[in-house]
């Protein structure tokens, strides 16, 4: 790997290198610019570090403390949080559908949340390529949205027992279900091989078969001569007279603190340690949208008894779609939601099953014996961006001495009406499909809206390429920019926007405004 | 709050109507850790839960110990375990380093605080509604303390700027993944899921590879 004196200024220094920085770092060094990045975790090699145990992945998961308040406090680590090269791609389940046009234009078609600076034919190209670099497996012709130019790489995957009941449930309702869009290739691509249906996405891939990070752009970035530093931990963002950035200082592998000079910086933190950083650092604030507008995608789960063994620890977790639900018909709320049929590992059923039914004693134990027949079914729904949704800094230090993001969530009408309407689908289906007793989770999932894009720098941090409306040399480039949430999970959106940012700046750099 | 349940039913052992839980047949989970079916971070891990806990003081005092243990003797009772799991011991390991899992409620205390204070609350709870310490009450009266503090606002002075049910459900989150994570707790449910060196190919609904276990009184 290069290795970039220090006293010297890079072209572009990112934070962070999930789906939002390292899609930007192959494509910068790619096109010959000098690219450092700094990775608050390590770099693992899936064969010899990951196993495959749900505890022994948890230095996966970000597990520095966040306080979590409002009236529907989300829960982080596992959750919806990562560390390591790859970032939360370590831990996400590879489920990879595209936004609708109609997600981008919430406002203009409903009068509620926010239109996104973009159109729908931006992102397109992008979906495509990225959907090319993980090797996307999924059904063709893809049964919604508009008609595509090209269809997936690859073939959808075996789908497992919860993927099978979901369809049975749903053909009986009439609802119109396919295979997923998945970034785990059902064949060897791009020298990577096929998923082998270990079920564990979610606790890392130790095959290098599912489309995270690591295995796809980093290489590609290192390649191309980008130096990656990891155990590196970003602590202060410097800023010159001029307001552009300087440089970043950073904790490093060893505990010492080190600075990088920079022409450009790219932040992709996350929705919460982007802006933990940039209020750390009184950088970018001039929106005061900088934290505001918190917003966490309604992520209901409804579990069922089968008397079927469905033995849910195997095959691509989230085997089966509907986005029947997308714009319901007749919908007393704003937006929708996708459908997706679940698998599970025994931890982490078992802590909802506590958490969610306050199940103990010998009542759990009975239920987790009935572990190999469950098999469940989640939303990915609308969250509209609430004023009262927040991220803040606490008074309280975690274990690297900064101060600890407290987040405040409470859902809104339109989240529970939602919300409401899906849990009755859900439980219809299962119901059609042999269901004993159904319980539902209530629960929300990735962090979103942090430091949003727009057209106005009174009510946005970024404009529509990424870049800070107060600070020209700083792009932002992960979930935080989302102006509304989308009705999909966000990663192919997040890598998407990623490479089209990397292609602006290269576009501003050649006319000589970086 | 979290979690819209589905009816809080701690001591109900089935919905009636349903059918029985399966049992498994025990050491699924031994054999298959001896065989080739699994990789070696895997086979580390899952055997480190086995070994003896490393020594080392503990880090809640001894009267905070004892109500752990007997709480989680009610919580995620080992009876019938070959190898049952030291939910307790392995907890408060975990209290002493400090790790969490990234995140708390911003209603609860600090965990070393939320813990300790809560533990103090399951005992002056029990003298409150059975007129002796947690220690001293008997299964029943543990089991109705714990439901008490479960529903949330108990009596007690240690529950004062302590959400009760807020600590219950972090108390029993916490030890069910203990417990769910240890090699006896999975034997227990049939799990085989760690066994996937193999990669698995029979994953359709009802299918079944060899290595997996089926339920007892399902035939041979």
């Amino acid at each position: 790997m290069r290795r970039h004196p220090e006293g010297e200024a890079v072209d572009a220094l990112v934070i962070g290198t999930g789906a939002g920085g390292a899609p930007l770092m192959a494509r910068l060094a790619g096109a010959g610019l000098s690219v450092v990045a700094l990775e608050a975790g390590r770099r693992w090699d899936p064969a010899a570090d990951f196993a495959t145990d749900e505890a022994a992945q948890e230095p996966l998961f970000w597990t520095d403390e966040r306080l979590s308040a409002g009236g529907d406090p989300v829960a982080f680590g596992r959750n919806n949080s990562g560390i390591g090269v790859g970032g939360s791609t370590l831990h996400y389940t590879a489920y990879t559908p595209r936004a609708q046009p109609d997600d981008l234009r919430l406002r203009s078609e409903t009068g509620v949340g926010e239109d996104w600076p973009l159109r729908f034919e931006e992102l397109e190209p992008y979906y495509e390529e990225v959907e090319h670099v993980l090797g996307v497996s999924g059904p063709d012709p893809y049964p919604w949205g508009p008609p595509r130019r090209r269809g997936y790489p690859l073939p959808p995957l075996p789908p497992n027992g919860a993927a099978r009941l979901m369809e049975r449930g749903a053909a009986a309702l009439g609802l119109r279900t396919a295979p997923a869009a998945n970034a785990a290739p059902s064949r060897p691509w791009a020298g990577r091989p096929a998923c082998t249906n270990r079920g564990f996405c979610q606790a890392g891939c130790s095959t290098g078969a599912k489309g995270s990070a690591d295995v796809t752009w980093i290489p590609r970035a290192l390649a191309a001569g980008a130096e990656l530093r990891e155990r590196c931990c970003a602590t202060r963002i410097e800023t010159g007279r001029d307001g552009r950035v300087a440089g970043v200082a950073y904790v490093d592998a060893d505990g010492a603190e080190r600075f990088q000079r920079c022409a450009a910086l790219f932040l992709c933190a996350g929705a919460v340690e982007t802006p933990r950083l940039l209020l750390e650092n009184g950088v970018a604030l001039a929106s005061g949208q900088v934290g505001r507008h918190f917003m966490a995608h309604t992520g209901m789960q409804v579990w069922a008894r089968f008397d079927e063994l469905v033995r849910p620890y195997k095959g691509i977790p989230g085997g089966l779609i509907s986005e029947d639900t997308h714009r319901p018909a007749g919908a007393d709320f704003a937006g929708g939601y996708l459908l997706q049929s679940i698998g599970v590992m025994p931890v982490t059923y078992a802590s909802q099953l506590a958490r969610g039914r306050g199940l103990w004693g010998e009542a759990l134990r009975a239920h987790m014996r009935g572990y190999n027949h469950v098999a469940g079914i989640n939303i990915l729904g609308e969250c509209l961006p609430h004023a009262g949704n927040f991220l803040e800094l606490s008074d309280e230090r975690d274990g690297r001495g900064r101060r600890k993001p407290r987040v405040h969530f409470t859902a809104g009408e339109n989240e529970h009406r939602l919300t409401a309407h899906a849990e009755a689908l859900m439980r219809a289906i299962w119901d059609a499909a042999g269901a004993r007793d159904p319980w539902s989770f209530q629960r929300f999932a990735h962090t979103i809206g942090t430091a949003r894009m727009g057209t106005d720098p009174a009510r946005a941090v970024v404009d529509r390429d990424g870049r800070a409306f107060d600070v020209p040399n700083l792009w932002i480039s992960d979930n935080a920019t989302f102006p509304s949430a989308l009705a999909v999970n966000p990663a192919l959106t997040i890598m998407a926007l990623s490479l089209r940012t990397a292609d602006r700046f290269l576009e501003t750099a050649r006319r000589g405004d970086a | 709050m979290t979690g819209i349940a589905d009816g809080r039913n701690p001591r109900d052992a089935r919905v009636s109507g349903e059918p029985p839980a399966p049992h498994w047949p025990a050491g699924t989970v031994a054999a298959l850790l001896a065989g080739d079916a699994v990789t070696a971070p895997t086979r580390a891990a899952l055997r480190a839960r086995l070994a003896p806990a490393p020594p080392g003081p503990r880090h809640l005092g001894p009267a905070a110990f004892a109500v752990l243990a007997a709480a989680c003797a009610r919580l995620v009772p080992q009876d019938g375990r070959a190898v049952p799991v030291d939910v307790a011991g392995a907890f408060d390991r975990r209290l002493g380093t400090g790790a969490g899992d990234g995140w708390r409620y911003d209603a609860l205390p600090p965990d070393a605080q939320a813990h300790a204070r809560g533990l103090r609350g399951l005992d002056e709870t029990a003298r409150a509604l059975r007129g002796a310490g947690f220690l001293e009450t008997d299964d029943a009266g543990r089991d109705a303390v714990l439901a008490a503090v479960q529903a949330g606002d108990p009596p007690g002075a240690a529950w004062e700027g302590l959400p009760a049910a807020l600590w219950f459900e972090e108390l029993l989150a916490a030890l069910v993944e203990i417990d769910y994570a240890h090699p006896s707790a999975q034997d227990e449910i049939g799990y085989a899921g760690f066994a996937d060196r193999p990669g698995w190919t029979a994953i359709g609904l009802g299918e079944r590879e060899d290595r997996e276990p089926r339920p007892l009184g399902d035939g041979a």
